[in-house]
């Protein structure tokens, strides 16, 4: 299953005034890539879609923070 | 509403939580089949939850007192609507 999180380099100016932000982060979710939804699609569990927020697998799209107030420096 | 069973015993959390994920798959299915109105088994889907959610919607009206108000749901005497818990403290 392949990481819904991509990342990109700012460009950092030398007259910057702050601390820079050098690797920003982006969700790619599933529904960017599914377009109109096929029928019959896998299902969870009422109790497992309840805990994961969707009732399909495929649309499945976990999000665990932006990851740079953990200092994701690039 | 019988001594047995009293609000916010086990059986009290368990229905809701059914209650709870049944809900969530209705919604989910209800707004798949928004845009997909041909979809067969999704209808029968959504019907065989509706009814689903019926039965443990009644079991737990039986036992612990309406879950909605304004003629929604049935009461018991005396007047269950405003009895503790309130949904704050469940």
């Amino acid at each position: 299953m392949y990481s819904q999180i991509r990342v990109y380099y700012p460009y950092i100016s030398p007259f910057d005034p702050c601390p820079p932000i050098r690797v920003k982060t982006y969700q790619v979710n599933p529904q960017l890539f599914i377009g109109f939804q096929p029928e019959n699609l896998p299902q969870f569990s009422p109790m497992e879609a309840l805990r994961l927020g969707t009732l399909w697998p495929a649309l499945y799209s976990p999000y665990s923070g932006r990851g740079d107030q953990e200092g994701l420096e690039g | 509403m019988n001594s047995a069973n009293q609000p916010g015993d086990k059986r009290y959390y368990e229905l809701l939580e059914q209650l709870q994920a049944i809900d969530f798959v209705l919604v989910e299915l209800n707004l798949y089949l928004d845009t997909h109105p041909t979809d067969r088994n999704a209808i029968e889907q959504f019907n065989q939850q509706t009814e689903q959610r019926w039965a443990i919607a009644q079991e737990f009206e039986s036992l612990y007192g309406p879950l909605l108000n304004f003629g929604h749901s049935y009461s018991g005497y005396p007047w269950q609507w405003n009895n503790v818990p309130w949904p704050w403290q469940v």
